[in-house]
């Protein structure tokens, strides 16, 4: 009950923002970061609940990206044969669903190819689609316009009683469509992870032989959560596509992958909360330091906090946080019991009750 | 989820106080430039000639009684970066005017967003025409369109020996080097040259070998070669070494100065076409700007083949301040308004924009000069 | 036609070097199991010691190369003793993303002490290309096909015939028996590390006159080396030495004769078919990968 009573909480304040501290390029940097955050919710669900470590997942965001952006700019393919596909712009709501039905349908496809073949193999498939989806979108320039980017990329719109149908292009309007789009991924992935599908996709991460054994589908769920977490992907993508409005080959960069995987092992792999405050820290960090050390520097320091992070805090700060914040509550009675209660949903879920 | 709201906070107040201490009394004019990536020798140049011209500028009073501070933005050889830089120059630094971006791919990304928030942009490397010709007001070129290169290169066309008489393309695939490419086409047609092959090459690739080997048995004597400083260096560099027949002439203003250090072989020519010579100051047009620019240069140790490119960021500013000046004060709709006024003695000429586009929502455009120079065994000579 | 022999070469020559670099991951997958992701950093950061002490330094470019290896040996000891040592090695994901983390501390330490400028490194060799026919190649190439060659053959008597590689080769069949035999196990890991770190440098040294050093190299040659190592079968040391070719030939009658365009697409290419249809790789017998 305080968990829900807190995150509503957090989630009225987060929306007061803008009321707050209406300055549009601290808005426009937090939107972003919130983009961000969605992706690496995503990846969240892939890497932290069920142990699979993709390393592509930024294709996923692209696939969404460009997807969403061609199918609001319409677009025509010269298939062979002299045949052409020819699709007119579609509505924008229309094109984002068709941007998450697209990166849904490729995390669909990557899951049942690569689940033949696991662990080190699995990372490095899951990079090269990434790498070939960049190479293919940089070079069918008839089709993604290549290194020249897509631009003019329409706008979401939001309908209003008493204007109709209005353009979000104000960075307040984007803070708040992206804090929703958020909210609702949020929920999503917290009903997905106490949920029976849930249960059994930990089930796998913590001993997939022995889940195997017991009768659970394996590649079945391990599948499942693949569409859905590339399907969310693809909508952060999708949501960047008409928030910037303009896209780009490079949208498929390593360099994002990475960015969305130290939110979460930085955050806590595997807590809900984690990629979140992961996002948050590493999203708004960029502002934050400039002018103090250059980017290059930047950089440096956070591969640096990803190791520190990974050598001695692997569970990462959510939890680290959650564990003092029991301790000095409880004193030295927190060091006996394994389990501390928590605000914040931390720990694995094999055992306990929904 | 407590955390959370402290660290907002936490920023709330420290972004305030930035934003406090920043508003000082001095003129800003922001750039975007490819600082890092693919074309980052040339951005760094145009960056560079910049600083100096602010310098120079400063150290004589500056403009309108206060000083000047450049604000540049990385745009990492990317498009959206660009968009990203111009967010964060407008909405975060509040400037009156933007330089940039660089790449013709750059600043038509950034077009719509200068025209959303009514900033002028000049543009100071770009060659695309749609630049100027798509209607939007607020945009003022000071360098070449490509169309501009080609005729001026067509009057050039009798003095090279063996005469031209069948070219092949290697263009960066971008806006600059496929536009590149269509208008010196339309010139070849237009003279009776005939074009033969036409290869693109992605802007970050090193190895050229399999589009040097297509266009080496193609029967032409020229290759026309348009990208950045470091894919013009390794293109030449590896058709010497598959001993391509065709002589090579690059476009675009970018010089790939490392083969004056790292030569070619033994007699190997080529050609390029440059907005600015420092070889050859005498025949520039405004020879005390020109040297001042140079001056300056040396003084900061900067590479000597930068100049090629440096002049760019220096005429830019130089447009700016001018412009700045005219209109008495830094806003950027009395800035626009000056610069259709703007007369400057830069490097590379005589500076002024004449209306081109469509009625009504004209852009300004000027009409700048070309030099053609020749490097062989690491010596550059003018080919005029 | 007359261009296939013109490819064939440039390939057997790009192959010697994929060759190198894939040795030295696969390598240290074979004896540690670790997925070095940060093994085109050391490539990267092979090229730049070039780089220092030729143009910098103005070094003679041959005792570069040996610098190179140096280098490359103390990064990759560093690397090993400092940050590996405290991870337990069968954790695999945890591993790669430690890598990961020193590929980022790595790339952007090189980004921010050279700029993000391209630099060039003057060969020592003469421009004009040596011409054989209907082939020319020049002469820098030359010299790093057969230094490649050589630094091969030295590898494997090093392998098979010292002291050295047979603890690594006892090792790499079963850690836990050579441990038993008196194998010092974590030395062995370390000189591993150290050994495959100094190939990627050596191949970046030889490689930087060829083309251009910039901070961002070191990606395309590890998805590179990935390729390869996956084509040979993680661990086979044959393998990567074949596969190394096979990339090579790949991309350049790829590039030659169906798209310049995607040159470099091919590697990717090759890991995702070879992981669908043959994940063991090329030539290894059959291994448990899924």
């Amino acid at each position: 009950m305080l968990r829900t009573i807190v995150f509503i909480l957090t989630c009225v304040l987060l929306a007061l923002v803008p009321v707050i501290y209406p300055d549009p390029y601290t808005l426009s940097v937090v939107g972003v970061a919130g983009i961000m955050i969605i992706a690496a919710m995503s990846l969240n669900l892939l890497l932290g609940f069920t142990g699979q470590l993709s390393l592509g997942h930024v294709a996923f965001f692209g696939i969404g990206a460009y997807a969403s952006a061609l199918t609001s700019l319409g677009f025509d393919v010269y298939l062979g044969f002299g045949q052409t596909l020819v699709v007119t712009p579609k509505p924008v709501w229309v094109a984002f669903v068709i941007g998450i039905i697209a990166a849904a349908a490729s995390g669909w496809l990557i899951g049942r190819l690569s689940f033949k073949v696991r662990g080190a193999y699995f990372v490095i498939v899951t990079i090269c689609f990434a790498q070939v989806m960049r190479l293919v979108s940089l070079n069918w320039v008839d089709l993604t316009e290549g290194p020249m980017a897509l631009s003019a990329i329409a706008p979401l719109t939001f309908w209003s009683p008493t204007d109709g149908i209005v353009n979000i292009t104000s960075k307040t309007g984007i803070y708040w469509l992206v804090l929703s789009v958020g909210i609702v991924c949020y929920v999503i992935i917290a009903g997905f992870v106490y949920s029976r599908v849930g249960r059994a996709a930990v089930a796998l991460r913590e001993n997939e032989t022995l889940a195997r054994s017991i009768g659970i589908r394996v590649t079945h769920y391990l599948v499942l959560t693949t569409l859905i977490s590339a399907g969310m992907a693809g909508a952060a993508g999708a949501l960047y596509a008409h928030t910037v409005r303009i896209i780009d080959p490079d949208v498929f960069l390593f360099i994002y992958t990475i960015t969305m995987v130290i939110m979460v092992i930085a955050g806590g792999k595997g807590t809900l909360a984690g990629p979140v405050i992961g996002g948050m820290i590493f999203g708004l960090m960029p502002e934050m330091l400039r002018g103090v050390v250059a980017p290059e520097v930047q950089w440096i320091l956070y591969g640096a906090l990803m190791i520190v992070i990974l050598l001695f805090l692997p569970k990462g700060i959510v939890p680290a946080f959650t564990l003092i914040l029991q301790r000095l509550s409880k004193g030295l009675k927190a060091n006996q019991s394994k389990q501390p209660t928590e605000i914040i949903s931390t720990k694995t879920l094999v055992g306990t009750k929904p | 989820m407590i955390k959370n709201h402290w660290i907002k906070t936490a920023l709330a107040a420290s972004l305030v106080t930035a934003s406090v201490a920043a508003s000082a009394d001095s003129i800003k004019i922001g750039m975007t430039q490819p600082l890092t990536g693919a074309v980052a020798a040339s951005g760094t140049y145009v960056a560079n000639g910049a600083k100096l011209a602010v310098e120079q500028i400063n150290a004589k009073g500056g403009v309108l009684g206060q000083q000047i501070e450049l604000i540049l933005e990385d745009n990492k050889s990317n498009p959206r970066e660009a968009v990203n830089s111009v967010e964060k120059l407008v909405l975060r630094d509040k400037v009156p005017v933007i330089i940039g971006a660089w790449s013709s791919t750059f600043t038509l990304a950034i077009m719509p967003k200068i025209e959303e928030y009514g900033v002028p942009l000049i543009v100071e490397t770009s060659s695309s025409s749609k630049i100027t010709t798509q209607g939007n007001a607020w945009v003022f070129r000071i360098s070449p369109t490509s169309e501009m290169e080609a005729i001026a290169f067509a009057k050039k066309l009798k003095t090279f020996d063996p005469p031209i008489k069948q070219v092949d393309f290697l263009s960066v695939n971008n806006d600059w080097g496929l536009g590149a490419a269509n208008e010196f086409k339309k010139i070849f047609a237009d003279n009776g040259i005939k074009v033969n092959q036409i290869e693109t090459v992605a802007p970050d690739a090193t190895d050229l070998s399999a589009q040097l080997a297509a266009v080496k048995g193609s029967g032409s004597d020229t290759l026309i070669v348009t990208s950045g400083v470091e894919q013009l260096t390794l293109a030449i560099r590896q058709a010497a070494e598959q001993r391509l027949p065709q002589r090579i002439i690059t476009t675009g203003g970018s010089f790939p100065e490392q083969l004056i250090a790292n030569p070619g072989p033994k007699g190997y020519t080529s050609t390029h076409l440059l907005f600015f010579s420092p070889w050859t100051p005498e025949a520039a047009i405004n020879p005390v700007v020109a040297k001042n620019y140079m001056d300056g240069w040396k003084e900061k140790d900067y590479p000597f083949p930068g100049l090629t490119e440096g002049f760019r960021g220096y005429d830019a500013v130089l447009t700016a301040v001018e412009a700045i000046k005219l209109a008495g004060k830094a806003e950027p709709e009395a800035i626009k308004e000056a610069l259709w006024k703007t007369a400057v003695n830069g490097v590379n000429g005589d500076i002024a924009f004449i209306k081109s586009g469509p009625a009504g929502k004209e852009s300004g455009q000027n009409v700048p000069n070309i030099y053609v120079v020749q490097l062989k065994d690491g010596v550059v000579s003018s080919a005029e | 036609m007359d261009q296939f022999l013109q490819h064939f070469v440039n390939a057997m020559i790009m192959g010697s070097t994929y060759a190198l670099l894939g040795i030295g991951l696969t390598l240290v997958f074979g004896i540690m199991r670790v997925v070095n992701f940060s093994h085109g950093e050391l490539y990267a950061l092979g090229a730049y010691t070039a780089y220092g002490f030729v143009a910098l330094l103005e070094l003679n470019y041959f005792n570069t190369l040996f610098m190179a290896i140096v280098v490359g040996f103390l990064a990759g000891w560093l690397i090993e003793f400092v940050l590996l040592r405290r991870c337990k090695l069968e954790q695999i994901d945890e591993v790669m993303l430690l890598m990961i983390g020193v590929m980022i501390v790595m790339q952007n330490t090189q980004l921010w002490v050279w700029g993000g400028v391209a630099k060039v490194v003057q060969t020592p060799f003469a421009q004009e290309p040596l011409v054989f026919g209907a082939v020319s190649v020049s002469p820098t190439r030359v010299f790093v096909f057969f230094a490649a060659m050589f630094l091969l053959t030295l590898f494997y008597f090093l392998i098979e015939k010292s002291r050295l590689g047979m603890a690594m080769r006892a090792t790499f069949q079963d850690k836990d028996a050579a441990q038993i035999v008196g194998v010092n196990v974590k030395r062995i890991y370390t000189v591993t590390f150290a050994l495959g770190s100094s190939m990627a440098a050596v191949t970046g040294a030889l490689l930087a006159p060829v083309f251009l050093v910039a901070p961002t190299m070191g990606d395309l040659a590890s998805l590179k080396a990935f390729a390869i190592v996956i084509l040979g079968g993680l661990g086979n040391l044959v393998g990567a030495a074949m596969g190394g070719f096979v990339l090579a030939m790949l991309e350049e009658f790829g590039a030659g004769y169906i798209s310049t365009a995607y040159r470099d697409a091919f590697g990717f290419l090759v890991i995702l078919v070879v992981l669908l249809f043959r994940p063991q790789g090329m030539f290894a017998s059959k291994e448990r990968v899924g």
